[in-house]
């Protein structure tokens, strides 16, 4: 993967990894990795050995460990339900509006925090900082008959503007993280080169943030695409998202687990590619400080 | 001057209808359902449960198209599921762009009557009206009018294995709850070497089930006494059922204790137990499970079971009546539109497609009809005649979605607590739940 | 669910004092364009206070009254009841004993979660390239799926008639886990809720304390094993220490999201949690829109944010010596 491929991660890696170490250890330690790695996607195996199964070997009382006749039956029946197609696209639309909304809103007050001095500066950053803990869901009944009076129930822009405001903090936080990273002598000789401050934002601050952006989106993307409740409440099924639909399949007269697991595959994809998409970025997030040092 | 005279009626109904939306809940006008409407250009909100979408979507589009044609107004069917519509119809209702029409199970009812969720309606104008279920409409009734329309119910019947009785030596099904432990013993003997084998497969939190043992003895849930309502489940009576029905399930039952009967039906297919106690429909869904579950057209396919099952009334326990009743909000602006909606969602050509679609009907008038026209539901309707519903009390969905009963039948089966003492908790809980004010 | 901590990116700066030493002390700032830094905040400001804001007022004056569906329906404003609903709650055993279970169950959870997390990281430091490779991309699908979608599939391992656990651990000798429930006994529930959160939770803290030991400079590992350090020693002495500020901050993290279950418990009894697995968040859920107890739904809210009010004090104290270092 991009992470180990990264020159600059071997450098660290080898030094590490020569110093003192005996070679039964290293296998120890190599076979732990595999039984704890295999551990960890047991779970994610069995969803995908359910997903592929025709109905009658998923209700089973003898499970088998692989599908007897493996059949895509299962998917093209997720995709075929109500809603499914309409909820994804939906699911991404919210998704994508959100965490856009958020990069750019919260950008804006990143730097401000990390960038200027100002009365107020250290209050706001208490605010960014404690809305993070104020528990969502008790919120939901004040929230809807707010967005009720402004006829943005039952919509998409209403939810997008609720996850929006959901993931600000974080992003913002995040953000003022990655700018204040970026040495202030760039700025400085640009400003004395004879750049005008927004220049200096175009030019020097935006590019350098590029990676920083990119993997506080990650999280916004995760929180908006998983959400289910306030999506559940705040709109009818047509306009919910995939997570939503995943919670009604569950209890229509008895579970279709093969669709069940089918849609939660589908469900997760997005998430998935999206995570191996960026994850060089959160490498480089994680690492930041020694490509600056 | 018809026209005219329509226009006359529109407007009326329209000032009727602000004014109902004004006024105090007391001295609410009722709806009527009768006089002609003119729906021109406006769209009725239904909410039906997902029941209809996937058993009997074309008795909706039927009736919304008879609908159509008589008001000129259009329908907006809008499926929801049972897992989460209470929060989202109260969420909903606490706004002002609401449903017309509503469906809600008939548990469920009682509350937003009490609530002034619902406009009152007038019963004269629905077909069947005199002979409706007193189950259903028993809901709907408060401070002398009503609130909401019987549409569907549910009969609970002992479904068994035709083959394992025969086996067993059993000839026939049980007629004497005595008859009933018997044949169980038979078909636990007989299969004496499967482990996994139980005669009766009965999940532990299937509290429609083990209410009906303690009406099978006389007992009761909980009654009202003067303007507070009191537990009965420690009363002897229900003590005496509630230990019959843990007795048998201890037994003869290999179900899990903490589950609900949801998935009794896929369960049973496997072929692990001999009888089991569920709806009429129940035993068609066992002996085939669709090949696509999310496809109402979709091919069937046979389980182990198939061919296997047979239905008969469960000798000596009432059933539960479920089912579901529709009724119009108080917000709605198409309070009359909805009523006439209503109207032929329930009559009796929107019934004979229900019975069709192994419902059953929603007054006794139209159960014999429905056991004649549909063998698959016959032992259910006659289930029906003797039956029984949960209190009609304003908190009653509290003690529904509190797991109350649940809670104790679990905690019972599994040693935690002894009968009495479940009883006990849980009257104690429902007398909390159901007169909080 | 944060991937990136900025913590991260910042500590370096912080705390290695051979890098970049004079950053931390330098405390100038533009005092030019007063209004500029206003303009850029508004927005933020402006959507925290809508959404947030506002919402959270209406619950704390919520807290105070008494709603009930009647008055949610009718639009009334609701009777005042002064402390009714905090007496209420806070005299009512189970909410009492629904406190102690969450925090039990948070207490448990985070240490479970940030011991294995740290021993996985300081693993993948260990292992051939190969083997790491394969932890990553294994932790990454873990770490991708929606939380929704693990509880569902953990529903389906346990299922009592249909999983493949009861299956697996039959054939163990000697015992018999046919139609074996694990909801029965409230300990192994939370065991199978414990698993499911630990293993979920496993992902983020490996993938960030490994992030965090590349930082650990080598110089000082190698000149600690030349003078004779156990490798116990160096990672006492050297390497915890230096990872002290990402361990606090991810262990606070988790502490946060632990005490606020709700999706994994509520998914995997199917939406209704029996009493003994309710947790602070069902239980507010529950009371609020199950019960239609508005008002004492958002008590329990008031009281659980007090309760979580020591852990957020650090944890903002925390993020705020970070942010000043800036």
């Amino acid at each position: 993967m991009v992470v180990a491929a990264s020159p600059r991660r071997k450098r660290v890696d080898d030094g590490v990894v020569t110093v003192g170490r005996s070679k039964a250890g290293t296998v120890v330690a190599n076979a732990i990795g595999v039984i704890f790695s295999v551990l960890m996607l047991f779970p994610v195996y069995w969803v995908l050995n359910t997903a592929f199964k025709p109905a009658d070997e998923v209700l089973a009382l003898t499970p088998t460990f692989w599908p007897e006749h493996p059949t895509f039956a299962n998917f093209t029946s997720a995709f075929k339900a109500p809603l499914f197609l309409q909820d994804m696209l939906n699911g991404l639309i919210v998704t994508v509006l959100a965490v856009a909304g958020a990069l750019v809103v919260g950008f804006l007050a990143a730097l401000a925090i990390a960038r200027f001095s100002f009365y107020g500066r250290k209050a706001i950053i208490l605010v960014v900082l404690a809305v993070q803990l104020v528990p969502f869901l008790a919120l939901l009944i004040p929230l809807f008959l707010m967005l009720q009076t402004a006829s943005l129930t039952n919509s998409l822009i209403g939810v997008s503007i609720t996850y929006l405001v959901l993931i600000l903090p974080y992003t913002v936080w995040t953000l003022r993280g990655f700018i204040s990273g970026i040495p202030r002598e760039l700025d400085e000789a640009a400003l004395i080169d004879g750049c005008t401050r927004a220049q200096v934002f175009w030019r020097i601050i935006l590019p350098l943030t590029g990676p920083g952006l990119v993997a506080t989106s990650v999280y916004g993307f995760i929180q908006a695409w998983n959400e289910f409740i306030i999506i559940n409440t705040l709109n009818s099924p047509a306009k919910q998202n995939l997570m939503a639909w995943l919670l009604q399949n569950q209890t229509t007269r008895g579970t279709a687990w093969g669709p069940l697991m089918a849609g939660a595959i589908i469900t997760s994809i997005p998430v998935v590619v999206f995570f191996l998409l960026i994850q060089r970025n959160i490498a480089t997030g994680l690492t930041a400080g020694a490509v600056k040092g | 001057m018809k026209r005219q005279l329509v226009a006359v009626a529109a407007l009326a109904a329209t000032l009727l209808g602000a004014a109902a939306c004004g006024s105090n809940d007391d001295d609410s006008p009722t709806t009527s359902a009768s006089g002609p409407v003119d729906g021109k250009g406006k769209t009725l909100k239904v909410w039906l449960m997902v029941d209809a979408q996937s058993a009997w979507k074309g008795v909706v589009d039927d009736a919304s198209k008879r609908f159509t044609d008589a008001t000129g107004a259009q329908v907006s069917v809008e499926y929801q599921q049972w897992a989460n519509h209470l929060t989202k119809l109260d969420a909903t209702l606490a706004g002002s762009d609401v449903p017309d029409v509503v469906e809600l199970g008939n548990t469920e009812f009682p509350k937003y009557v009490f609530s002034s969720a619902f406009a009152a309606i007038n019963p004269g104008d629905y077909e069947n009206s005199g002979t409706w279920l007193q189950g259903l409409k028993g809901a709907c009734d408060f401070e002398g009018k009503t609130y909401c329309v019987p549409y569907y119910a549910g009969a609970r019947v002992l479904i068994y294995r035709t083959d394992l009785f025969k086996a067993a030596g059993i000839a026939a099904a049980p007629k004497t709850y005595d008859e009933f432990l018997a044949d169980a013993d038979k078909l636990q003997t007989a299969k004496k070497s499967d482990s996994k084998f139980g005669a009766v497969y009965m999940p532990g939190q299937y509290w429609y089930s083990a209410m009906s043992w303690v009406k099978s003895t006389g007992g009761d849930i909980a009654k009202q006494d003067g303007d507070k309502w009191v537990g009965q489940l420690s009363q002897p009576a229900s003590v005496q059922g509630l230990q019959r029905w843990v007795d048998m399930v201890k037994k003869y039952s290999k179900a899990d204790p903490t589950k609900n009967e949801n998935d009794q039906a896929g369960i049973f297919a496997q072929g692990q137990s001999g009888m089991f106690y569920g709806n009429a429909w129940e035993l068609g869904a066992a002996e085939q499970i669709k090949k696509d579950p999310n496809d109402p057209n979709s091919a069937l396919v046979d389980t182990k079971v198939k061919g296997k099952l047979a239905a008969a009334p469960m000798p000596e326990v009432p059933s539960f009546l479920g089912g579901s009743n529709l009724g119009v909000t108080e917000k709605s602006q198409n309070k009359e539109l909805a009523a006439q909606w209503i109207k032929a969602f329930t009559d009796s050509t929107s019934m004979a497609g229900l019975i069709k679609a192994n419902a059953l009907p929603n007054a006794t008038a139209l159960l014999d009809k429905a056991a004649t026209d549909n063998p698959a539901i016959a032992p259910a309707a006659l289930a029906a005649k003797s039956s029984w519903f949960p209190p009609n009390a304003e908190k009653w969905a509290d003690v529904e979605k509190g797991n109350i009963l649940q809670t104790m039948l679990t905690d019972i089966l599994t040693g935690k607590k002894s009968v009495a003492d479940g009883a006990k908790w849980a009257d104690d809980q429902m007398n909390t739940t159901l007169n909080e004010s | 669910m944060s991937v990136v901590e900025s913590p991260t990116t910042r500590r370096p700066g912080g705390s290695t004092p051979h890098r970049a030493p004079g950053r931390a002390a330098r405390p100038r700032r533009r005092r030019q364009g007063a209004s500029t830094p206003w303009l850029l905040v508004i927005p933020t400001l402006l959507l925290l206070a809508g959404l947030l804001g506002y919402p959270l007022i209406r619950m704390i004056v919520l807290s105070f009254q008494n709603m009930r569906l009647r008055e949610l329906l009718s639009g009334r404003t609701p009777a005042w009841v002064g402390l009714d609903n905090y007496t209420k709650v806070l005299t009512d055993s189970v909410f009492w004993t629904v406190v102690g279970r969450t925090v039990l169950f948070t207490i448990v959870c985070v240490l479970i979660s940030v011991f294995i997390g740290l021993g996985i990281a300081l693993l993948m430091r260990r292992v051939a390239r190969g083997v790491r490779l394969f932890m990553i991309v294994a932790m990454m699908f873990v770490w991708a799926l929606p939380q929704l979608v693990a509880a569902q599939i953990f529903r389906w391992i346990t299922d009592s008639d249909f999983g493949v656990l009861n299956y697996v651990l039959n054939f163990l000798p000697g015992v018999n886990f046919d139609n074996h429930s694990w909801f029965v006994n409230p300990w192994q529930g939370w065991g199978v809720i414990t698993t499911l959160v630990v293993w979920a939770g496993i992902p983020f803290l490996a993938i960030t304390l490994n992030a965090g030991l590349t930082q650990v400079p080598k110089e000082l590992v190698e000149a600690a094993t030349v003078d004779g350090a156990t490798p116990w020693q160096v990672l006492r002495n050297i390497t915890l220490p230096i990872l002290k500020p990402l361990i606090t901050i991810v262990t606070t993290l988790s502490v946060i999201w632990d005490f606020g279950l709700f999706t994994q418990n509520w998914a995997l009894r199917d939406g209704h949690p029996e009493p003994q697995f309710q947790t602070l968040a069902t239980y507010s859920y529950t009371q609020a829109f199950g019960q239609s107890r508005y008002s004492i739904g958002s008590a329990i809210s008031v009281i659980t944010v007090l309760l979580m009010l020591g852990v957020m004090a650090f944890y903002i104290r925390q993020m705020f010596k970070i942010g000043e270092v800036d």
